[in-house]
């Protein structure tokens, strides 16, 4: 649906974004909100062409409509298509750089390249790992330890009680 | 020789109820526990320094915050390391204080009270330091220097326990081989520990703090419901009332005439036995018994070498060689694996020719041969496991003869016998002495390897090594004098 200048779905979630005409020198501290955004349109605004670390977390955006001199963030090898209109540039098609790159040592251990945006990205943990630094793998079955562990000491001290101390003097 | 004498084992054999062989399990494993868990910190070392530190990570990619940097308790590994060696220090000191009392009090107190409660408490504290902070996510250098020393001075409960309740149930005879065996609870411990971090370490190095604290809080229960102190406890004559009847029954064999004179103070010693059983011996009668302060002084220096293989060798392995943790772990078990060995042969020989000074000179000097040798190993597993097992046998079996078997000859020989418990503080004492070498030792193993490599920290192993020897010099020159003089009279005889 419609609301203003966004198109949300019916959780509320930004799907796209219609910015032009706004007179915004940067998008603003408060363009991150709209990460889920697949199409925004940010022509006839005087952006400084700084615009790669603005689209952190960008991850689903597919169309990009840009001023004519501004370049695509990432660069022209971070989108399968940029047109030149008229007025506007439109970058189509995020690229997956993770793929393309094919550095094997991107990430420290454990950790795995991800997309983070139109020509960024980041590592997170590799399938399987989690915790900090990704050192850790699986989960640990608290009640099948605790239960093996207390049923076995419960067996072994009632045995050891029977046969050794119940004949022992009071001390 | 004792031939003879081994011959007789038989008898002996035949006395060993299955009360002494639940003893044996239950002190052998209890101690092996509390090992484990000292041992579970050595191997969580890499993790831990991980834990504690941010990413250093030096590429144009991003890393979010949260999952690579946001811990900063050290800035670098380098600091983090520093800080577990300090920590390590630190238990060691706290352990060798612990020594010296918990000897005394478990000469005063219930030997299965003290030690049940320092298995028990000690275990709490490692499930806080290793499982709760981690859980919590608060980290905090005095937090963990606080209770590392607490948890020294509870761990300290355990050797002079264990120990004084197997001089209770196993007399001099065949004492070497059967605390050689024995003493393997350390080594048993410390690969215990090794394989049960390892198994558990992927999980994140909380686990294998909670799994070695909840097992040895375990132990702590069963010891407390399945220990038996003494013979005594359930109405069974104790080690000296059969010792005596033992040397009695051997009299006639040997010289005719003394048998008369000697048979008398037998039975007034027995007598005195019950009544005076239970007063233990003060700590600085202690002291003066003979031998003990050169062996204590040995000790130090030979526990410092010991130590620092048991608290560094995986760090070592996985720095010098590049190895992964988890497999430096589980190599460092052949270290161990040769102090069992080493400790049993050499407990046995010590045994045959009823002198153990000669036995560990010559040992101690092969060490030195094998530590020069390891710190040449090449970049190959196989061959450094098998001069880590050399090595282990030669620094490792005096070490624990020390450490088990003659501390018991110390706290039981005649001067005192039956008439004061001195076992356990002769035991405190020097085990006490030998942590104070080792946490000196911990220090000086990292400074100098901060400054100066690992092939220094090799022959700073050396010297001490040699300077183990010369403290028991005296001893060695008087054990053998007096072996070549039973030789003598043996070939003069025939």
């Amino acid at each position: 649906m419609l609301h203003a200048r966004c198109c949300l779905n019916q959780k509320g979630i930004i799907l796209g974004l219609d910015l032009q005409n706004c007179s915004l020198k940067d998008p603003g501290p408060n363009f991150p909100q709209a990460h889920t955004a697949v199409i925004i349109d940010l022509q006839a605004n005087p952006l400084k062409d700084e615009l790669a670390n603005a689209f952190h977390g960008f991850i689903q955006l597919q169309t990009l409509i840009l001023p004519q001199d501004v370049n695509c963030p990432g660069g022209i090898n971070a989108w399968n298509n940029v047109t030149f209109y008229i007025n506007n540039q439109t970058c189509q098609g995020q690229r997956n750089l993770c793929n393309s790159t094919g550095d094997p040592e991107m990430c420290p251990e454990n950790g795995s390249c991800a997309p983070d945006g139109p020509g960024l990205m980041q590592c997170i943990c590799a399938d399987g790992f989690h915790g900090y630094k990704c050192m850790r793998q699986g989960s640990f079955s608290l009640l099948v330890f605790f239960g093996i562990l207390g049923s076995t000491t419960l067996s072994i001290s009632i045995l050891l009680w029977g046969t050794q101390r119940r004949k022992a003097k009071a001390s | 020789m004792a031939w003879p004498h081994i011959f007789q084992r038989g008898t002996l054999l035949s006395r060993f109820s299955h009360h002494h062989v639940v003893v044996f399990l239950l002190t052998f494993f209890s101690y092996s526990l509390l090992h484990a868990s000292r041992k579970t910190f050595s191997n969580v070392k890499v993790s831990i320094s991980k834990q504690w530190t941010p990413s250093a990570f030096n590429k144009s990619i991003e890393l979010p915050v949260e999952i690579w940097s946001s811990n900063h308790l050290f800035p670098s590994a380098e600091e983090a390391t520093l800080f577990l060696g300090t920590l390590d220090t630190i238990f060691l000191f706290s352990y060798a204080v612990g020594l010296f009392i918990s000897g005394i009090v478990g000469d005063r107190l219930n030997l299965r009270w003290v030690l049940s409660f320092g298995m028990c408490s000690s275990a709490l504290v490692v499930f806080v330091f290793g499982t709760l902070t981690e859980w919590l996510r608060f980290y905090n250098k005095g937090l963990y220097c606080c209770l590392w020393i607490v948890n020294g001075l509870l761990q300290s409960t355990g050797w002079p326990c264990v120990v004084a309740v197997m001089g209770n149930w196993f007399g001099k005879a065949g004492r070497g081989v059967v605390f050689g065996l024995w003493s393997a609870c350390a080594s048993v411990g410390n690969i215990l520990g090794a394989c049960l971090a390892s198994s558990v370490l992927q999980y994140g190095y909380e686990y294998a703090f909670l799994v070695t604290a909840a097992v040895q809080f375990a132990g702590g229960i069963i010891i407390f419901f399945g220990l038996l102190v003494s013979p005594e406890e359930i109405g069974l004559p104790g080690i000296e009332a059969e010792e005596n009847f033992e040397e009695d029954s051997h009299r006639p064999l040997i010289n005719g005439a003394d048998n008369e004179d000697e048979s008398e103070p037998n039975y007034s010693i027995q007598e005195d036995d019950t009544a005076s059983q239970v007063k233990a011996i003060s700590f600085y009668q202690a002291c003066c018994l003979p031998g003990v302060i050169p062996y204590s002084l040995a000790y130090a220096c030979l526990k410092l070498v010991n130590y620092s293989f048991f608290f560094w060798l995986p760090f070592y392995l996985s720095n010098n060689f590049g190895w992964k943790e988890a497999e430096a772990d589980k190599l460092s078990i052949w270290y161990d694996v040769g102090g069992i060995i080493g400790g049993t042969l050499q407990g046995f020989i010590s045994d045959v020719l009823q002198k153990r000074a000669p036995v560990l000179a010559l040992s101690l000097l092969l060490a030195v041969g094998s530590l020069v040798g390891y710190s040449r190993s090449p970049d190959d597993k196989s061959i450094n496991a098998l001069l880590m097992a050399v090595t282990g046998f030669f620094i490792g079996g005096p070490s624990n003869m020390i450490s088990s078997a003659i501390s018991a000859d110390l706290g039981r020989q005649e001067l005192i016998q039956g008439s004061s418990e001195a076992l356990a503080t002769v035991t405190g004492i020097v085990d006490g002495t030998g942590s104070i070498g080792a946490a000196v030792g911990q220090y000086l193993v990292s400074l100098i390897q901060d400054n100066l490599g690992w092939m220094w920290v090799f022959y700073f192993f050396i010297l001490m090594t040699s300077c183990t020897i010369l403290f028991i010099s005296p001893l060695i020159v008087r054990e053998i004098g007096s072996l070549l003089q039973r030789r003598q009279a043996r070939i003069l005889s025939e």
